[in-house]
Parts: C-alpha cells; structure tokens; sequence
C-alpha cells in the first residue's frame, strides 16, 4: 500500500491504495463515495463514469493510480448544499430517472458534453450519452431532461454575463 | 481482480527497462481499456505481475502536421482523433473509425497505439476465470492437448478466412484498418514499420503483432494522401455504440476523373489479422468505379473465404460493405 493524493469534488484528499485497485474502488470503499455505481465492472455500461479533469471517464477501468494530483469529480461534488445542480434538478423534473442506478454518470456524462456546448441537437445528446446503459427509461425522458438543463444552463450564463 | 504492481514512468527509457526486467510477465499501459479488463476477468492463465504506466512520459501526445506527413503520438486519445480537423478533412477515413470506437468514455481513455495494439475480443478467449484454456493461450499442462473452441462451438463472429495454427480468433482494431489502407508506419523504441506489417507470420497464433513485450509504440506516421484521393470507413456491429465490429471497412480511393489511378482497401475482423484484398485492389485499378465495378470488388475482396458454421453472413457482409465503401469514397468528393 501506498499514499495517494488527488482531488476529490474539490477536497485535497490522501488514501492509501494498493497498486492494483481501481479508481471505482477507491471512491466506494476508502472515500464512502457511493454515488459512483458498479454496474458491469467491465467498462461497457457507463455506471461508474467519473470526471477526470473535466472529462468522463470510467473509472472501473482506471488504477487508482493514475488519478495521482489530478482532479476528479462524482456526482457527490455537483450540488452546492442543498441546491441541487441543474442537470440533476431537469432529471427530477422531467422525470428521467426510475431505478436510478445509471443516473450519476448520466448526469456527469451529460454535465462534460454540456461543459463544451450548451446548444445541443437531440442527436449530440445521445451520442454524448451512448456510454451509459439503462434498462429503466427507454432513454427519452434523459434525453429531454438534459435539453432541459440545457435550456436552464444557457438562461443562467446569459443572466450573468448581463449583469 | 488479480494483484499487480503499477509502475509509472517518466521515460521510454525507463519503461523499456521496466519492462525488460519482468522478461515479459508486465505489459504496458495507457488508457487500460483493454489489460484492466483481461486481469479483472483473470483471463490469462499466467497474468501479469505489473503493469507499466507510460501515460506519464512526456511528449507521447498529440497531432502534428508537418511535411507531407500527419503525426499522431502513441498516447493520443481516440476521441481527440476524431475530433481534429485535420484528420477530419484529409484522412477521413481514420476520423471516421476512431469515432466509432467503443463509447465516448472509452474513447476518452483509450489511445491510438492501444487500438492497434490491443488484444483479441474472441469470448472464448476472453472469458472470466480462463475457462477456455484454449490454442491461443498455449502454455499445454502435460498430458493436455490444447484447442481452439469456437472450431465447434459459437463461431459466429470468428474468422471467415480460416484459422491459424487452430485458432480462429479475429483482430478487433477499429482504426486499423483506415491505418492500412492510408498507408501508416508505426515508430517504436526499436524500430520503424509500417502497420501492415506488424502482424505475425500465421505460425504465432499466441500474438497479435510482432512488437515485442519490451517494445513501445511512440508514434504513428501517415503519409498525406494526393489531393485527388478519398477516403472512408464503416463498421458493422450490433449496436452503434458499444459493440466491437462484425466486420468493418476502410479504402482510400485515388481518382483520376472517374478512373480509378491507385486504391487500397482493407478489411478487419474477418481474419486473425486485417485482410488487404489485394484481388479486388487490383480489378478497380484503371477502371471508371461505376456500382457494378463496386459490387465486383465486393465480390473478389472475399474471394477465397472460408465460412465457419455459423458465420457465412460475414462474407455477404464484407462484401456489402467493400461495395459501400467504394461507393462512399466516389461520392465523398
């Protein structure tokens, strides 16, 4: 076991990992950050999809130790308190979550392809989120929420740089 | 999943003798993509004791368009390759494959060299807890003859052109085949080839290339492909995303006006290594591409195949594809 330090929805923290351990178990089973799902364990479902440095990425399929000095972030980091973030507030309202297990990396593969384009067509928000199973919603009401959010983001950047 | 230990190197240097010292028991890694899921699945009967990160070795990335040749660094992320406007403009063909790799996320982790470097996706190879201790794993325990299980067993996505040594497990590589036919050469730590030859002879059915397991790719060199040449891709697969291909496609096509001057085609999964159909090259060279000459291409480019059981639909497939293909690059321009 070594000591490890990255940062983590904005904290600086410090665990020690084994050489061969995985991103996706570290966050779960030393940071008790359980908002990152294990879902195929393989890199096929997009369960598990983090951001690393801003990108999403699965981190089922990342050593642990490749995170050294970089910045991740879960779904954990996305509301401030008790305000939820925007994506996750359109998921609420366009009821686009039903068992919920795919809906952290959803809405962090959603949150870095809205990091890059604030109007997407309905066809880039499916291929932003053709990494992410899920076996619930038949993906409409995701694809509608995160037009939603989309909407909301660009209304809230556009207050600010009014004012 | 199996323990490892994990090194990261600050240079090829560094790596090389890393991975010299494990005497092929360590394997390199950069995006992971494919070795996490070998050692969390316990593929291998003898897995291996490290892995060496070589994504913290400076200057391994990037595109660069210099003199008459694109330059790719081995650690270049599939989907800065799709994305990039060069590539996107004149070597279409790879932009197209790369961007049909696996998932945005893989694509966002896996490399350049990893695709073309990486290992068989044949499920009885692959399955968990080595199952199949099959052919291509090799390593016989006394007294027991090893086979290759898809011979008769679920065959459907194996080769079409027969086996090696037994095995029938096919190359996976999307960007391969756009590499091959816009002619790239790999640079590595030992040597400078071109990817069409860094495929084994047919009496190693254990390797999927001949580089050596201290051996790094550094970079991908394409040449810049005439003015009047057009490129494309396309892969079959189950799903648009996700899935690896049934059977895909790349072919740059040199016009002169209508006339074909000069044309490589090559073909992937349908064979343990990428399959350039040298018959079908050869009849469209001289002659106006009209969609019979197209359709005759198709025809020869699976000339020779070798159905398994269940798998005859691949050769309708490639040959559908070869045709489309062709047809792609004459109306690209």
């Amino acid at each position: 076991m070594r000591i490890l330090r990255f940062t983590v929805n904005g904290d600086l923290v410090e665990i020690g990992a084994n050489d061969s351990e995985t991103l996706l178990e570290a966050l779960r089973d030393r940071l008790g950050l359980t908002g990152t799902k294990r879902g195929c364990d393989l890199g096929a479902c997009g369960a598990c999809t983090v951001l690393l440095d801003g990108r999403p990425i699965l981190s089922c399929l990342l050593p642990v130790w490749r995170v050294q000095g970089r910045v991740v972030t879960t779904i954990e980091g996305l509301a401030e308190g008790p305000k939820l973030h925007l994506l996750q507030e359109a998921f609420h309202m366009a009821g686009a979550v039903q068992c919920g297990f795919c809906t952290p990396g959803m809405i962090l593969s959603a949150k870095a392809y809205l990091d890059t384009n604030l109007n997407p067509a309905q066809g880039d928000i499916r291929e932003a989120l053709a990494g992410n199973l899920c076996r619930c919603t038949g993906y409409v009401k995701v694809v509608e929420a995160v037009k939603l959010a989309a909407t909301w983001m660009r209304d809230t950047t556009e207050r600010e740089a009014a004012r | 999943m199996r323990r490892f230990k994990h090194f990261d190197a600050s240079s090829l240097d560094e790596a090389v003798s890393l991975l010299a010292r494990f005497e092929g028991r360590a394997k390199v890694i950069a995006g992971g993509t494919d070795i996490v899921g070998t050692l969390k699945d316990s593929v291998l009967p003898e897995p291996y004791e490290a892995l060496v990160n070589i994504k913290t070795i400076p200057g391994l990335e990037g595109i660069r368009n210099g003199a008459g040749v694109l330059k790719i660094g081995a650690l270049t992320r599939l989907e800065d390759i799709a994305h990039n406007e060069t590539v996107q403009t004149k070597y279409a063909a790879l932009a197209q494959a790369a961007r049909v790799v696996a998932t945005p996320h893989i694509r966002e982790m896996g490399t350049i060299a990893g695709n073309i470097c990486q290992n068989t996706r044949c499920w009885y190879y692959r399955c968990a807890h080595n199952r199949f201790h099959c052919v291509r794993k090799g390593h016989a325990a006394p007294g027991q003859s090893l086979e290759c299980f898809a011979s008769d067993g679920d065959n459907r996505y194996h080769s079409i052109f027969g086996d090696v040594k037994d095995c029938l497990a096919v190359n996976p590589s999307d960007t391969i085949p756009a590499l091959i036919a816009l002619g790239a050469t790999l640079k590595t730590t030992k040597r400078s080839i071109a990817v069409k030859d860094i495929f084994p002879p047919s009496d190693e059915p254990t390797k999927m290339t001949i580089i050596d397991s201290d051996e790094i790719v550094i970079e991908v060199e394409i040449p810049e492909p005439q003015a009047s040449s057009r490129s494309a891709y396309h892969k079959v697969a189950i799903r648009k995303s996700i899935d690896f291909p049934i059977v895909n496609c790349a072919a740059v096509v040199d016009f002169e006006g209508d006339v074909v001057k000069d044309c490589h085609i090559c073909l992937n999964a349908v064979h343990y290594k990428p399959y350039v159909p040298e018959r079908a090259e050869a009849l469209l060279e001289g002659e106006p591409l009209t969609d019979e000459q197209a359709a005759t291409a198709g025809e020869a480019a699976v000339w020779g195949a070798k159905p398994l059981p269940m798998n005859s639909y691949k050769i309708t497939m490639a040959k559908g594809l070869v045709k489309k293909i062709l047809i792609a690059c004459r109306e690209a321009g």
